[in-house]
């Protein structure tokens, strides 16, 4: 998942295998989010007129991301550096482009595959084929879980030698407290399990809303929060309609920094459906605010974080069991808690980034000069 | 002289189906997994039977019959003889087999492979007499020398066996109580007159049942003759090697690929090669060897891992949570005096399901370090808690349905005093206090030629006067 605002500019110090150096920063007008389908357009600002206003024009993504790879060929040819590594489809040409223009050794760091996206193997075939040959030409493909590694050796044919896998760390200081929210809710006995991300097929939010219903029937005291939007908003709000849940699901839109601290913080339990994650941050998320997750076997995180109630996706008669049962027996989650974030501390982006250093060093040794 | 104690540990708990929230109050079975999982408890059984009950008694037998100076002890918990008799006899009829040779001794232990000594005394001497009661029945013998589950031990249940009548009691021979001394002696529990203790030497025994098949070990592979050498070795410094360890090392946690079997073969033979070596029965041992000093153990030792305590069984919040739960119903349950919902808490007590909720290693990510056959602690304690809670609303529904019933009974005795004139009356009037819940009405029996002639009457034919 990358940040939503990705801020560089000027002059900034990295270290190199062991040398400090200087890099100069560009600053790109936009930034392509990889979560789209290669034919969506977005409309660019490509200069201003005389008046000064604004000159827009519509690209589909594809193009900017051939654009974004002609500059990155530029800028490569101009600047001095040691590896390239280069984040998801929408900069894995650009990464390639550096790659032909400076000899430079170049790693592709997949947070996410259009498998992932697709939640199947319907595939955007102009994505799928970036994928692929990106990968056939880099020197390293880093995956951020052994769950993404299988996808990109099975269905994209990369050799399992070339493929490292790197997990995502996680914020592991103390958040601090703030002040709850839907506290009458709360008030009234309700016990709340909040779905926290993007609204789309990949999120498996159906699936929660199903694993709902079959939890309301049981216990109608349950109230769940959907927080987030995507392409699918419109499809779960009618489902949830038509199941009749209107009373016991509730929509809180997109939440970002304090407002979403204060949901992880204020609800009982934090669900993460996932048809197909890479990894997900979310329970890990969930866990520094102290609320422990049920999250899907077809996610990287299930890997590495064991204090957490793991389910098939498509398994909704568990789901809504293991979500019943943990807001029935507090102890359990509770422990988890405890456990998880005990477990977190050995989680940290340090380590992610330690084990990243490793895998440049390990490139750069056999560049020659 | 030395002798070597040879002790094996039988057992298999009702593992818990994966029990569902919507499952309570609408399933009462809990134990009847019927998937191709290690949750299906017909199935495990016959695979361990195939695997290492039935090769290893065979073995078993061969040499009781080929060395008259061979002797093991065996201990079985109730919950794997009554899985034996339903699901594969003919490996109880070869345990039978065994015993009947008058060779093999069975120790006490609870039923239900339960930690109850810890938690109910009662509870712990009722199981205690139910398990003697079933050796009996199946084995024809009285065991006189006790071990509790997973070995677990302190100094108050060696005096609660001393008080009972059992002449030893076995217990893990750790360093922390033993200090410099060797498990190679017998030894005076702390308290106690009478009562011996057998300390398992865990250095061989683990040898044979943890390191046998693991490559990376130095002695791997381990021969029977170099294994006999290292009892060997203790002649001098001690009296009794005692090898306690699970049946099941033989075949199932010791693949027959390890050569596990071959070993155990050849083993009996390479010991007695020494003339002053031989095996004893637990008994026979305690009979032949005095105490020689005090063994003090003030706080619960078990045979687990390295820390020798409770904590795989009750080292988390969810175990303890669970354990508590499960002895806090005896109460309750005790009193529906129905043996179904009674057989179906003790199951519950049987300590491999506090086992399978341990978090102790799952802080590396490898759940699998450990065998359980749930997925996670968590699913383990899930499907333990709403079992319970069924068992819970039965119980009480039991409990409930019992109250009414005495009242009824109440109200038809105090009904029938004081109607005594006007018997058999078809209306009875209640106390008010009563009025929801109705009486038996007694029936006036029909003697049997009042039937005969109610028949004939029914016939509503003029018989006489035709």
């Amino acid at each position: 998942m990358l940040p939503k605002i990705q801020e560089a500019h000027g002059d900034a110090k990295f270290i190199f295998a062991g040398n400090e150096r200087i890099v100069k920063i560009r600053h790109a007008d936009i930034t392509p989010l990889p979560y789209q389908n290669a034919s969506s357009t977005i409309d660019v600002i490509v200069g201003y007129d005389k008046a000064g206003k604004a000159i827009i024009k519509s690209r589909t993504i594809i193009e900017e991301v051939h654009r974004f790879a002609h500059q990155a060929s530029i800028i490569a040819m101009e600047e001095e550096f040691d590896v390239i590594h280069a984040h998801d489809w929408t900069s894995y040409l650009a990464g390639v482009a550096a790659k032909i223009a400076s000899g430079k050794p170049l790693i592709l760091h997949v947070h996410a595959t259009s498998f992932d996206q697709a939640a199947g193997n319907n595939v955007d075939p102009a994505i799928y084929k970036i994928e692929k040959e990106c990968f056939a030409l880099a020197d390293k493909v880093v995956a951020v879980s052994q769950f993404t590694k299988n996808i990109v050796v099975q269905k994209h044919f990369v050799p399992e030698t070339k493929v490292e896998v790197v997990h995502n760390g996680c914020n592991i200081e103390e958040p601090k407290r703030l002040e709850p929210t839907l506290s009458e809710l709360k008030r009234q006995g309700k016990k709340i399990v909040l779905y926290h991300g993007r609204i789309t097929i990949q999120k498996g939010v159906d699936y929660f809303i199903r694993a709902a219903k079959r939890v309301v029937d049981v216990d109608p005291n349950v109230i769940f929060v959907v927080s987030g939007s995507g392409d699918m908003i419109t499809q779960i709000i009618e489902m949830v309609g038509s199941m009749g849940l209107s009373k016991n699901v509730l929509f809180a839109g997109a939440l970002w920094y304090e407002e979403r601290d204060r949901m992880y913080q204020s609800v009982d339990l934090v669900v993460m459906p996932s048809v197909s994650e890479p990894f997900g941050l979310v329970p890990l998320e969930a866990l520094q605010h102290g609320t422990p997750s049920i999250i899907t076997k077809q996610s990287g995180v299930a890997e590495v974080l064991t204090h957490v109630l793991k389910v098939d996706f498509w398994d909704v008669d568990e789901m809504a069991n293991q979500i019943l049962s943990s807001l029935r027996y507090p102890v359990v989650r509770q422990q988890m808690v405890n456990e998880g974030k005990q477990q977190m501390q050995g989680m940290s982006w340090r380590q992610a980034a330690t084990k990243m250093l490793a895998v440049y060093r390990n490139l750069v040794q056999y560049v020659t000069q | 002289m030395l002798t070597v104690c040879p002790y094996f540990h039988v057992h298999q708990p009702y593992r818990i189906k994966k029990y569902k929230v919507f499952d309570i109050g609408n399933d009462s079975e809990y134990f009847n997994d019927d998937s191709e999982t290690d949750l299906n408890n017909r199935r495990i059984v016959e695979k361990v039977a195939n695997k290492s009950y039935r090769p290893t008694n065979k073995i078993l037998k061969e040499l009781l019959d080929n060395h008259p100076d061979f002797r093991f002890n065996l201990s079985f918990s109730g919950t794997v003889l009554d899985q034996f008799e339903a699901y594969t006899p003919d490996v109880l009829e070869s345990f039978q087999e065994l015993v009947a040779t008058g060779r093999v001794e069975i120790l006490a232990d609870t039923y239900h492979h339960s930690l109850a000594f810890f938690y109910s005394l009662p509870e712990f001497k009722r199981q205690v007499q139910k398990h003697e009661r079933r050796i009996k029945q199946l084995f024809e013998v009285k065991p006189r020398v006790f071990r509790n589950t997973e070995l677990s031990y302190r100094n108050d249940l060696a005096k609660w066996c001393e008080d009972n009548g059992y002449v030893g009691i076995m217990a893990e021979g750790w360093e922390k109580y033993l200090g410099w001394r060797s498990p190679n002696y017998l030894y005076r529990p702390a308290g106690c007159k009478k009562i011996k203790v057998l300390l398992k030497n865990y250095k061989l025994s683990d040898d044979i049942a943890f390191r046998f098949g693991n490559k990376e070990w130095n002695d791997w592979p381990l021969n029977a003759e170099t294994y006999a050498d290292w009892i060997h070795s203790h002649h001098g410094d001690g009296e009794t090697v005692n090898l306690f360890m699970d049946y099941e090392s033989f075949g199932e946690h010791q693949w027959e690929d390890t050569g596990i079997f071959d070993f155990l073969r050849a083993m009996p033979e390479m010991v007695l090669r020494h003339p002053e070596t031989s095996f004893k029965t637990a008994t026979e041992t305690i009979e032949s060897y005095e105490a020689t000093g005090e063994y003090d153990v003030p706080d619960v030792l078990t045979w687990a891992d390295t820390d020798r305590d409770l904590t795989a069984w009750t080292g988390n919040d969810i175990q303890r949570d669970a354990i508590g739960a499960i002895y806090q119903m005896e109460t309750e349950v005790m009193k529906t005096k129905n043996k179904n919902l009674i057989e179906t808490w003790r199951k519950l007590q049987t300590s491999d399901h506090f086992y399978y909720m341990c978090t102790k290693w799952s802080n590396d990510g490898d759940v699998h370090s450990y065998f359980s056959p749930y997925q996670s602690p968590y699913d383990a304690y899930i499907a333990f808690m709403n079992a319970l809670s069924d068992l819970q609303l039965r119980v009480s529904k039991e409990g409930t349905e019992r109250d009414k019933k005495d009242a009824q009974k109440r109200v038809a005795k105090a009904v029938s005093k004081e109607k005594e004139p006007k018997k058999h009356s078809a209306t009875v009037v209640l106390p008010e206090s009563l009025g929801a819940i109705s009486p038996i009405q007694p029936v006036k029996k029909k003697r049997w030629w009042q039937k005969v002639v109610d028949k004939i009457r029914s016939l509503e034919v003029p018989l006489i006067g035709k």
